[in-house]
């Protein structure tokens, strides 16, 4: 379609972007090849790919990049698998549906230090709750968030809890866009409950599935909050998250230069994933079409 | 969708069980605003009356001052989430709907082109003394200018399509937004200098807050738009009706749910945005978060407190939810009779 | 909606109310006007601290007809709120507050401290330690002392002098039950009332990254390696700026600081400081060191089931010290105590941006003069520690605790601070990058990873490699200052 409007529609978005993000992504790019040291004040200065080279043999770096993978992936799939799983039963009208509907969105709209610090406290190994059920169950004590594995399981509990009504409400959107005719013509044939999701809802629903789960791990990246406050990034280093490590070494440290080119390999990190995702799901969304 | 009677109650329990997890951390944090100290650091204990005796103290504490002032702070995070998040869902769904009804066809070329005016153009006006803001109001433009002109001529080269905007939209809040947050600050305060004050002020945030609300808004509606039927659309373009009232009348109402779920990530996301917030701010517009991660002193963690907080914090986006959860209803029926 | 405006209405009735009390307003007698002026302080999230400068700046605005805007940040916020605006030239504070560990990186954008305040019997009341050691940087005084901080040991009197107790302990480890005088008497007795099947533990200690770790294993380190013949050498060779920190004094520091958690409640790897308080005062330990909060909160019975019961020392000392120089322990006849100064105390500055310098430095002087830091360091949740002489008044502690808590507490605090051998804490430029360092590799070895050598010979290698980075000889010359030498 040819349409002049289309540069009202458009402009308004893509200026306010630019505008914001354009200074400090030249800005970043810039320091990411100085070394600067603000305070106390050093001069900076040019040093090439330095801060790259040194940041991909830092063996810390690539830590903090598996933790962080580690906790994103699997909290994003079981978010998914979850979100999916209630969506569809809320959208079968599931009895109590009004009231689980509101409850269920809750805990996506606090704060993450705020969550951080709730189940800061549930895990708390000695006047926890959780660990008045464990001790019931002859488990007292459980090191929640002194131990790795521990530790692990805890920070994806919460990052589950918090962000699976996340995927909740946007499956729910989704589910209620459906065309209801199809269903009925399915229905028609007989088709059990089973035949129908993986014929129809599944695939219908594979646009907003895969948006839903690139911004999910896009955003879970930028874990920091859970993590510093709930485990410090301990035991060890084991659960240090890559914005935890770029915070430490930007708004501590003030290692600007440093941080920047943290902040870039981590860009170019997460394009390449997601050009990668796109093409694999690529061939399966134009199915649909 | 069908179900056999065992298979309606497996689906409530459930919902029942994650209804119980969901509420429960919530539950806790409003027993132990009420909780005294001592009953804090000596146990779990869940309802009051039977196993402590509640105290009103937190409250108190925290609306006497001494922990912050809490009006102050939740009155700027309500004037500046509001504004963010309606500026940012008007912006943001008109360009989704742009991507989804529209091609648009970028030359990788102009990109470039646009880098290079804008570095070379700020360059030389700072290399001649003019002022480091003025020649980025200058350079910006002239860039800007340039490389539209530029995309028209049929030059050689890839073209970026539709999905490409839409990545590098989406491709803003990919970064750990550390050196972001103190290249911005950096930025306001020398645009301050020049007399248009936006560290600290209502304008300052609600800017750095659309634009960063922006990518999750066209990512998220595009998807919307799409699984609307095109027909409508037709039928009306046929008639004459311009665009932007199809928009806001045949589109805008289809897409009411998706409208709803998004506007509530976004205003989530600001009310809760922490980092640009601490930065940006210094006492006048201070935001909810910095209260509330303020509570957790290094005196220890102040649980009673923390749970008062973030109370508070929570209380505006529960009657919100509630409220659009109807509207998400309600959307559901107009659908249903389409 | 109500909400909103109710909110509105109390916001202009203030607004209104503090500008008719600014009409009226004269200086007092001898004060001078600062009528027009707004000073902008940067403090903590309250009260700790905060509620102390509001405290001051009520006083200071009856004084002078000037006003304070007390801006408030979480603790762990502050220094990136600070530099940010240093570094951009913002004239965004009058008065920060903050950490004397960051005195080294912000002292090139702070004023000095007009002559005129150092010239009063204010100024003679402040405690040396303070006063010409942790308020100078480089020849000059940089900031004031608001609050004094440093580790005392606290004790359950009630466990300690209940004869049960006391005959057993005797019956197996053939001596009395008493407040530890060294760190292997601190085992002892620690080992003694380790119970774990009656909710009892030996001690609590801070040992989560980011929760006041590190000043808890300086203490310990303090005790064998701040040698009276070698002042200043603790952290480093103040000749050569070699790191100390993985000869054989701190080794032995790590591997208490390790035997510690073993000691200490479940889940103690990931406390801060304010829980080995909580835990402290809800009688689950028979033992801490900690700041004088511990004090203050244990003693008082809406914070502490053991109120009545909080007994007050020296942290530990040793009869043994590691001597840098001559690579051998030196013994002693007698305990040598080397009370640690962690955090050294809360400091008020004045950056140079500042346009109102001179109201500023008044209203610091104001907030810290003998009477109102009188009234802060008794109120609870003020944070304020004790830093002056007039401090050490047991008359007005005890109002707060039982006769023999309150002699008790301040013996410790005053006793520390004047101790012969107290040991100062590390201030140094690019702070943060040395601690940093330290922390991953304390919290290694406290989950078992490496052991406490390894973990200390890890630390030693690279801060000598940021020494390097950031210049030796700066870095000595720096490292001197910090000391006094």
């Amino acid at each position: 379609m040819k349409d002049r409007s289309k540069y009202l529609f458009i402009w308004p978005a893509v200026l306010v972007v630019l505008l914001v993000t354009l200074f400090p992504l030249v800005y970043t790019l810039n320091l990411s090849f100085q070394y600067v040291r603000l305070i106390p004040p050093l001069p900076p200065r040019y040093v090439g790919v330095d801060n790259y080279a040194k940041l991909l043999e830092q063996a810390r770096f690539w830590g903090v990049i598996g933790n962080t993978s580690t906790l994103v992936f699997i909290s994003v799939g079981l978010q998914y698998i979850l979100g999916l799983g209630i969506a569809m039963a809320l959208h079968s009208k599931v009895p109590g549906e009004r009231l689980f509907r509101v409850t269920f969105l809750l805990p996506m709209l606090l704060t993450p230090i705020a969550v951080a610090l709730v189940w800061k406290q549930i895990f708390n190994s000695q006047f926890g709750p959780l660990n008045e059920l464990f001790t019931a169950f002859g488990y007292p004590n459980p090191p929640f968030l002194t131990q790795i594995n521990w530790t692990y399981g805890s920070l994806i509990t919460v990052e589950i809890w918090q962000w699976t009504p996340f995927v909740i409400l946007m499956m729910l959107a989704g589910l209620q866009s459906l065309p209801q005719d199809i269903y009925e013509a399915a229905r028609l044939e007989n088709a059990s409950n089973w035949q129908i999701f993986w014929t129809i809802t599944f695939p219908m629903l594979l646009p907003v599935s895969v948006a839903v789960i690139f911004i999910r791990i896009v955003e879970a990246f930028k874990i920091i909050d859970t993590v510093f406050i709930m485990t410090g990034g301990g035991p060890g280093i084991a659960t240090e998250t890559l914005t935890l490590f770029a915070y430490q070494e930007g708004l501590k440290k003030f290692n600007l230069g440093y941080t920047s080119a943290i902040s870039f390999l981590f860009l170019i990190f997460i394009i390449v994933f997601g050009t990668l995702y796109m093409a694999l799901l690529k061939p399966q969304l134009e199915k649909r079409h | 969708m069908q179900q056999s009677k065992w298979g309606k109650w497996g689906v409530f329990a459930f919902c029942a069980v994650w209804f119980v997890l969901t509420l429960f951390p919530l539950y806790w944090t409003l027993v132990t605003s009420f909780k005294p100290v001592l009953f804090v650091t000596s146990g779990p204990t869940y309802i009051p009356w039977v196993d402590f005796e509640p105290t009103l103290k937190p409250w108190l504490d925290a609306f006497s001052g001494d922990r912050g002032d809490f009006v102050a702070t939740f009155l700027n995070s309500v004037w500046i989430s509001v504004s963010a998040s309606v500026i940012a869902m008007i912006f943001g769904s008109m360009a989704a709907y742009a991507l989804v009804r529209f091609e648009f066809r970028v030359r990788v070329l102009a990109g470039v082109i646009f880098a290079l005016v804008a570095v070379g153009t700020y360059v030389g006006l700072t290399q001649i003394k003019v002022g480091e803001v003025y020649a980025m109001a200058v350079a910006f433009p002239a860039a800007l200018l340039v490389s539209i002109l530029v995309n028209r001529l049929p030059l050689p080269g890839p073209v970026m399509k539709n999905n490409d905007v839409v990545f590098w939209f989406i491709s803003n809040r990919m970064m750990p937004p550390i050196v972001s947050a103190f290249a911005l600050y950096m930025l306001y305060s020398k645009i301050g200098r020049e007399g248009f004050k936006l560290l600290d002020t209502y304008w300052g945030l609600t800017i750095c807050y659309t634009a960063f609300s922006l990518p999750l808004v066209v990512w998220l509606m595009r998807d919307f738009f799409q699984s609307l039927p095109v027909e409508v659309e037709e039928a009306a373009l046929v008639d004459d009706v311009p665009r932007f009232r199809i928009f806001l009348e045949i589109v805008i109402p289809m897409a009411r749910p998706g409208l709803i779920a998004v506007s509530l990530i976004t205003l989530g996301f600001v009310w809760n945005e922490f980092l640009f917030a601490l930065i940006l701010t210094t006492g006048d517009w201070q935001t909810l978060p910095i209260l509330l991660s303020g509570q957790n002193s290094y005196r220890g963690d102040e649980w009673w407190a923390i749970a008062v907080a973030v109370m508070i914090a929570m209380t505006p986006m529960v009657v919100i939810t509630i409220f659009l959860g109807r509207m998400m209803r309600s959307g559901l029926m107009l659908g249903s009779i389409r | 909606m109500r909400k909103l405006f109710t909110g509105f209405a109390v916001a202009t009735t203030l607004a209104l109310a503090s500008t008719s009390a600014y009409a009226q307003c004269k200086p007092q007698a001898g004060m001078p006007d600062y009528s027009g002026v707004t000073l902008t302080v940067g403090s903590q999230v309250g009260p700790f601290i905060a509620s102390a400068m509001k405290m001051g700046g009520d006083d200071w605005s009856k004084m002078t007809c000037g006003k304070v805007n007390i801006v408030e940040f979480p603790f762990g916020e502050l220094y990136p709120k600070y530099v940010t605006a240093f570094a951009a030239g913002e004239d965004a504070f009058d008065v920060i507050t903050f950490a004397p560990a960051w005195t080294p990186d912000l002292a090139p954008f702070l004023s000095d401290m007009p002559a005129k305040m150092r010239q009063t019997e204010a100024w003679m009341d402040i405690h040396p330690t303070y006063r010409d050691r942790l308020m100078m940087w480089e020849g000059k005084h940089k900031s004031q002392t608001i609050d004094g901080d440093l580790h005392t040991l606290h004790y359950r009197i009630d466990l300690f002098e209940d004869p049960k107790e006391q005959a057993a302990f005797k019956q197996k480890y053939g001596r009395e039950l008493l407040v530890p005088r060294t760190w292997e008497e601190y085992y002892q007795v620690a080992e003694f009332f380790h119970r774990p099947d009656q909710g009892l533990y030996g001690v609590t200690e801070a040992f989560a990254r980011g929760g006041q770790q590190f000043w808890f294993f300086f203490t310990h380190a303090a005790a064998y390696t701040n040698h009276p013949d070698n002042p200043g050498a603790m952290f480093f060779d103040p000749e050569t700026m070699d790191a100390q920190v993985n000869n054989p004094g701190w080794v032995r520091a790590l591997e208490n600081y390790k035997r510690s958690l073993a000691l200490a409640p479940p889940g103690a790897l990931n406390f801060s400081s304010g829980d080995t308080r909580q835990q402290f005062a809800g009688g689950k330990t028979s033992m801490n060191f900690d700041w004088g909060d511990t004090g203050t909160v244990g003693t008082d019975p809406e914070q502490s089931q053991i109120a009545g019961s909080v007994g007050s020392d020296l942290t530990p000392g040793s009869y043994e010290i590691w001597n840098h120089k001559t690579k051998k322990w030196d013994r002693f006849t007698r305990v040598v105590y080397s009370p640690f100064m962690a955090f050294n105390g809360w400091q008020a500055a004045v950056p140079s941006t500042s346009k109102n310098t001179d109201a500023a430095w008044h209203y610091i002087e104001t907030t810290t003069n003998i009477k109102n830091s009188g009234i802060q360091v008794i109120t609870g949740g003020s944070g304020v520690n004790p830093y002056r002489y007039s401090h050490f008044d047991s008359a007005v502690w005890e109002k707060k605790m039982t006769p023999r808590e309150a002699q008790e507490y301040l013996v410790a605090q005053r006793d520390s601070l004047g101790a012969d051998n107290v040991a100062l804490d590390m201030r140094l430029p690019f702070y943060f990058d040395y601690t940093e360092v330290l922390e991953i590799e304390l919290t290694k070895a406290l989950a078992g990873q490496v052991s406490a050598q390894e973990a200390l010979d890890a630390v030693a290698e690279q801060w000598n490699e940021l020494t390097d980075q950031f210049g030796r000889e700066k870095q000595l010359a720096a490292y001197r200052a910090s000391m006094g030498l």
